[in-house]
């Protein structure tokens, strides 16, 4: 088999490793095809971790690596203790409600599934046609994946090696670690095949949305929501090439914990532990999973009563992951004497108040950039239009809010070419407000 | 339900629509490419990649490369050091510019094999290994 099949063939070891946490009871209100993609984040997140603390300890990856790690999601299996009633799988549309029916109902599935996969599509011939290649897949992603494939660990030679600066030694490992696993199966680390993590990642991201939103809300608003978020997430993605590099890894950890929160799953404990593991997922993909993570776990209990009534359980079940996660990672930095946290682009809290006014003409240039700010614009319109029920509508609205004033906060504390780290960077720090978006105009219809 | 999921499903339409029109339609949408970065923004990298691409079986791990560029431009040699160490693995590579500052020409000489990406660099900085439309490879005469 060429590399780049055997590459991409290895992923479905990660469904494999993650499948005894997902074969949990509380998980079957989900089909099998979003119990699949779940089990494959699950498999991700703990093969990764598995491969760092292999790393810290000076073991050489193997095929240990994958027993440890599906012996891992077999001991979570046994932690959790759920005293939530048995979900129904599917929650059905209201009949003449306004649906008109379920044929209605059925024909609207029909049309956002259709949506959703032309824009699958668009980013796969995007992908195949080398249009959305990331240049970051060959700056740093790709050669620290191969060469720690090669070393079978970490290599701390390589990261230290004269000249190497810019391969950002610090960055959370998750991307490299499944790059670099799926390398050492495939016997060299085939680039074009790393590009198809792009359509990849984005099907298996809208395959389970779908899957976990109609739990909330029926097949219907919950497809709807899923071709909106999909669409907005495939066009960000063509035009600011996030085709191998760790922007898919990021949104689909992120979306997919937040769109868990959002369901009824999230009251039970599974449910808030399968939330922090994609978490842990997004922490260990980008640094700017932090921010999104913390706020996240902020507003949840703002919103969820529920969850306020157990703060400390939900704050551990939530973060807990990450915080091993990213843990071992800097106990590994700071064995190495790599890195001692993460490094900053200026001074915190050094703001520049007066180029504020010029950030956001920056930002709003670049993401006008990207079609026309269309994936930002259509998910707002269509909130605004939306007419708002409930304060669940704050939990993705204050975290696309916090990310954004987040990120303005970071453009006005860098003391590096500003305009240039925005042209690089703001459209693509700011993708995840476009589904952020979608959900918020999820959460704001009367599901019941 | 109040209403039917009319608007994600307008937006949806609207998006996917935009997807499809950012394609590569004029460049041969069907059409493999050579590189990774073809049809991309990054489109300056595609000779680049394929000269190294050519050049990796030809040159021994563990030797020293140095990747430049002819006429020699600092930033672009910057980019070449990193494309050579992404597509030379095992390879020591040796920059000719860091962060857009050239080094020193005798910094460069102890390298094995020059990869020259652009014109034949005159005099011929060794024995030629491989000249492509892309560029040059060159190992060191000792």
């Amino acid at each position: 088999m060429r590399p780049g099949y055997l590459w991409l063939a290895s992923f479905l070891v990660f469904p494999i490793v993650g499948a005894p946490l997902l074969k949990a009871w509380a998980f079957r209100v989900f089909g099998f095809p979003t119990r699949a993609v779940l089990s494959g984040g699950v498999g991700m997140v703990l093969v990764s971790w598995t491969m760092t603390l292999f790393a810290l300890l000076g073991i050489r990856w193997g095929p240990l690596i994958v027993l440890v790690a599906a012996a891992v999601a077999a001991a979570l299996r046994l932690l959790p203790r759920d005293r939530v009633p048995r979900l129904p799988k599917v929650v059905p549309s209201p009949p003449g409600r306004g649906d008109g029916g379920e044929g209605a109902a059925r024909g609207t599935t029909l049309i956002a599934y259709s949506l959703t996969a032309l824009s699958l599509l668009a980013a796969f011939a995007a992908t195949v046609s080398a249009r959305s290649t990331s240049t970051d897949l060959l700056l740093f992603w790709g050669p620290k994946a191969q060469q720690f494939a090669a070393a079978r660990t970490v290599d701390v030679g390589f990261l230290r090696a004269p000249y190497l600066e810019y391969l950002h030694v610090y960055y959370p490992p998750l991307v490299t670690d499944v790059f670099a696993f799926a390398a050492m199966v495939a016997g060299r680390f085939p680039w074009g095949a790393a590009t198809l993590t792009f359509p990849l990642f984005l099907a298996a991201t809208s395959v389970a949305l779908a899957g976990i939103l109609k739990t909330e809300a029926g097949a219907a608003p919950a497809a709807a929501t899923g071709a909106l978020a999909t669409s907005a997430m495939a066009l960000v993605g063509i035009h600011v090439s996030v085709a191998g590099n760790a922007e898919p890894f990021l949104l689909f950890f992120e979306i997919l914990g937040l769109a868990v929160l959002l369901t009824p799953i999230a009251r039970s404990t599974t449910g808030k532990l399968l939330a922090g593991l994609l978490f842990a997922g997004a922490a260990a993909s980008k640094v700017e999973a932090l921010p999104f993570v913390g706020t996240t776990i902020a507003l949840f209990l703002a919103v969820d009563r529920e969850a306020r009534r157990s703060a400390i359980r939900t704050v551990l079940l939530l973060a807990g992951p990450a915080m091993v996660s990213l843990g071992t990672w800097f106990a590994f930095g700071a064995a190495k004497k790599l890195f001692f946290g993460y490094q900053g682009y200026g001074r915190t809290l050094a703001i520049r108040w007066e180029s504020l006014p010029a950030i956001a003409a920056d930002v709003g240039r670049s993401l006008w950039k990207v079609g026309f700010a269309l994936p930002w614009l259509v998910p707002i319109a269509v909130l605004l239009l939306t007419p708002a029920r409930g304060r669940r509508v704050w939990l993705p609205l204050g975290i696309a809010i916090v990310l954004a004033g987040f990120l303005l906060f970071t453009y006005a504390t860098t003391e590096a070419n500003v305009r240039l780290l925005i042209s690089w960077s703001a459209a693509r720090v700011l993708s995840p407000l476009t589904a952020l978006l979608a959900f918020a105009s999820f959460c704001a219809r009367e599901h019941r | 339900m109040r209403r039917a999921p009319f608007l994600p499903l307008v937006g949806s339409a609207i998006l996917a629509a935009f997807s499809v029109a950012a394609l590569p339609f004029s460049r041969g949408l069907f059409r493999a490419p050579r590189t990774p970065y073809d049809a991309s923004e990054a489109d300056f990298t595609a000779p680049a990649w394929i000269l190294l691409a050519r050049a990796e079986p030809l040159i021994p791990r563990n030797a020293s490369v140095v990747v430049r560029t002819e006429p020699p431009d600092a930033t672009i040699d910057t980019y070449l050091h990193r494309f050579g160490v992404a597509l030379l693995p095992g390879r020591r590579i040796v920059p000719a510019a860091l962060w857009g500052i050239a080094r020193s020409p005798d910094l460069l000489r102890d390298a094995e094999f020059e990869v020259v990406v652009g014109r034949t660099p005159t005099p011929a900085p060794g024995r030629l290994v491989l000249a492509t439309p892309e560029g040059t490879v060159w190992r060191r005469e000792r």
